[in-house]
């Protein structure tokens, strides 16, 4: 056993470290091609988000900056104006992006947080806790999402806060089941009972052990429910029920429709949010799965690009995951695996 | 054996079920005391007295006058009997009336969407499977991404406006007569499919999507089973491990998924039926949903969880039935 250095030297070796390794993985989204992209595109949003009241030439949220109603595109005004209050549309596409990155990546991390912390207790724990657990799991997955998250709106109320807070209390349950299946593989391997053997307590073997070994579902999954919660966002907005205070993406579009878009031919108008939702959700995606496969070599490249689509909401993935062998599930490749490696770790399906 | 396990699948659906509708109780009395208060919010221009007459009278019809126990217990008596509540519109119509009347407009788009999904979806997904890696295959995948960021909303307001609006092929939105003015004549039919035509088609290309992917994924899950490798080292013809082995197997979860889809189908379709302002449950949640109608709301909400539930213990039990690998005491 080592012997214990000074607190504070070991939390910044500890730091050093974990901003080098940060710097490292940055270095290698960069030498991805897609990663890349996602990069790119995430950073620009962010700048844009930080910098709204420099790039917006108008402020959106102004009364006395308003200008002739149902301008078409010109110099002056790159997007137009809106027909029924006379906004800068550009200007309003600028500010809309604060709206979603706030909501969308302040949901995504507190999804992972919650639904990493309960999947890991459920499957690591077992008994009481992991009935608990997936008994909610099990009742939230028969009430439908986009009622349910109208209902408590209503209830609770349409703050900024509160509709992420809604959105967390939703959205945390897809990871939560996909985790614990890790986790109940990741408790039976090798290297765990050797930790229980050496005496460690359950929350050490937890938090050193196994939640480190759920990483790359939890990093993908961040993104990816970020750009689940974007697009849930704009279709609250859309439907007027999102902040009424907030210019986002869902709401615009929801004017334009409301505002005649449609019947005048404003398509720029219709567009611009529908590109800037687009945008923000594919890039997130794109980052979320190239980071995932940076985290998890080991995963192959296409099941683990395969695995994510279709709902955002993880029940999808969980599927897979699922129908999944243990292998696969620790991100062995194939080829490992037919070179007739036995890992020992079977479990019920 | 089997049986317990049937058994106790009932069981615990009938829990779930008993757990939603306590929520759905209960909702809707979060952060009051009083739910006349949430029934009927006070108004600007209200004296106090007026307001606790008004608070009298709602409480009185709606029996809030009763202690919370006993209020609980009349809801579940109620819905016993079928009654889901009466909606607090004028004439104060019983919500399950309401529902029902719009039901059927709700079904004629979801179960559409899901048909033309499905068909076009499993094609798409097979040719997918068997072209793994090539080009057919590359561009399921890139329209899944692409299609995962648009939101069905948006992709309806383009079609709204390009298909309805400049070329005039399809009504923009939904005729009013389509629904007071219904006959079951192939006129009656013709309007309806008319008017379906651009919410149908806003819902189904990421439906056709989604279920060619799920076809992909399942088809080469089977593909990598060992009695596909057994059929190929016993020599067999490729298409009829292709066929016989393959397909038939992987078509199983595709198909008991069907049930669990549709009440989704139905949960998500509330935004593009406001596009549209097509007469269905998606639009009756949202005016209901502007009008503080509790009874109303929550009738849906329960109504869609209890056939979700229902939809998962069907497909549970199917499986069994069909499956016999599916052992007993296994959880889901």
């Amino acid at each position: 056993m080592r012997t214990k250095q000074p607190m504070h030297k070991r939390f910044q070796r500890g730091l050093v470290k974990r901003i080098k390794n940060t710097g490292l993985f940055i270095k290698r989204l960069w030498s991805h091609k897609q990663g890349k992209v996602g990069l790119i595109l995430v950073s620009f949003l962010i700048l844009v988000a930080i910098f709204a009241p420099i790039i917006a030439p108008y402020n959106p949220y102004d009364v006395s900056e308003r200008t002739t109603k149902g301008l078409a595109p010109s110099a002056k005004h790159l997007l137009g104006t809106t027909i029924n209050t006379g906004q800068d549309i550009f200007s309003m596409l600028v500010y809309g992006t604060r709206v979603s990155l706030i909501v969308g990546v302040t949901s995504g991390v507190c999804i992972a947080f919650v639904g990493s912390v309960f999947g890991v207790m459920a499957g690591y724990l077992g008994g009481f806790v992991d009935t608990l657990i997936m008994r909610i799991v099990d009742i939230m997955l028969v009430i439908p999402t986009l009622p349910l998250v109208i209902v408590l709106t209503n209830v609770l109320g349409r703050d900024f806060w509160i509709i992420i807070l809604i959105f967390v209390a939703l959205g945390w349950t897809g990871l939560a089941r996909t985790i614990r299946s890790l986790v109940l593989v990741l408790k039976n391997s090798n290297y765990v009972k050797a930790a229980e053997l050496a005496g460690a307590s359950r929350w050490h073997v937890m938090i050193r052990h196994i939640l480190p070994g759920t990483s790359h579902l939890v990093i993908m999954s961040t993104a990816l429910s970020s750009a689940g919660i974007m697009v849930a966002e704009a279709g609250l907005s859309f439907l007027g029920l999102g902040d009424p205070t907030a210019i986002s993406w869902g709401k615009m579009l929801a004017d334009a429709q409301s505002g005649g878009a449609l019947l005048f031919g404003a398509w720029w108008w219709i567009l611009a949010p529908g590109i800037g939702i687009f945008l923000a959700v594919f890039s997130f995606m794109r980052l979320g799965i190239v980071m995932e496969e940076i985290a998890n070599p080991r995963m192959k490249q296409t099941s683990s690009v395969y695995k994510i689509f279709k709902s955002l909401d993880g029940s999808y993935i969980e599927d897979v995951f699922n129908s999944m062998d243990d292998d696969q599930k620790l991100g062995i490749p194939e080829t490992a695996r037919q070179g007739g490696k036995t890992h020992g770790t079977h479990l019920e399906a | 054996m089997k049986y317990t396990y049937v058994i106790k699948r009932i069981l615990y659906s009938l829990f779930v079920f008993a757990v939603v509708i306590t929520l759905n109780f209960f909702i809707p009395r979060i952060g009051v005391d009083d739910p006349a208060e949430r029934y009927y919010p006070p108004q600007g221009n209200m004296s106090e007295i007026e307001y606790e007459i008004i608070k009298q009278v709602t409480r009185q019809q709606y029996g809030f006058h009763v202690s919370t126990g006993q209020q609980y217990m009349n809801y579940l008596k109620g819905l016993f009997q079928g009654d889901l509540g009466t909606s607090f519109r004028p004439g104060s119509p019983a919500v399950i009336d309401l529902i029902l009347e719009r039901l059927p407009w709700t079904l004629v788009l979801s179960v559409s969407t899901m048909l033309i999904g499905v068909t076009i979806g499993i094609l798409f997904g097979v040719l997918a499977a068997v072209k793994r890696g090539r080009w057919q295959d590359t561009m399921l995948l890139n329209a899944s991404t692409i299609m995962v960021a648009l939101p069905a909303f948006f992709i309806a307001l383009i079609l709204s406006f390009y298909l309805g609006f400049e070329l005039e092929i399809f009504p923009a939105y939904t005729d009013s007569t389509m629904v007071s003015g219904f006959t079951w004549t192939w006129e009656g039919i013709r309007r309806v499919a008319q008017n379906a035509a651009l919410p149908v088609l806003s819902m189904v290309v990421g439906s056709i999507i989604s279920y060619a992917q799920g076809t992909r994924n399942a088809v080469i899950a089977v593909t990598n089973e060992d009695f596909v490798l057994t059929a190929r080292a016993k020599g067999l013809k490729q298409s009829t491990i292709r066929y016989k082995h393959i397909l038939r197997n992987s078509m199983l979860p595709i198909v008991t998924s069907l049930g669990m889809s549709i009440s989704g189908l139905i949960g998500g379709q509330v935004v593009i039926e406001q596009v549209f302002n097509w007469n269905g449950m998606g639009t009756l949640f949202l005016e209901a949903n502007n009008s503080n109608d509790y009874p109303l709301m929550m009738g849906i909400m329960l109504l869609l969880s209890g056939f979700t539930i229902f939809a998962i213990l069907v497909t549970d039990l199917v499986y069994v039935l069909l499956d016999p690998r599916v052992t007993v005491g296994d959880k889901r």
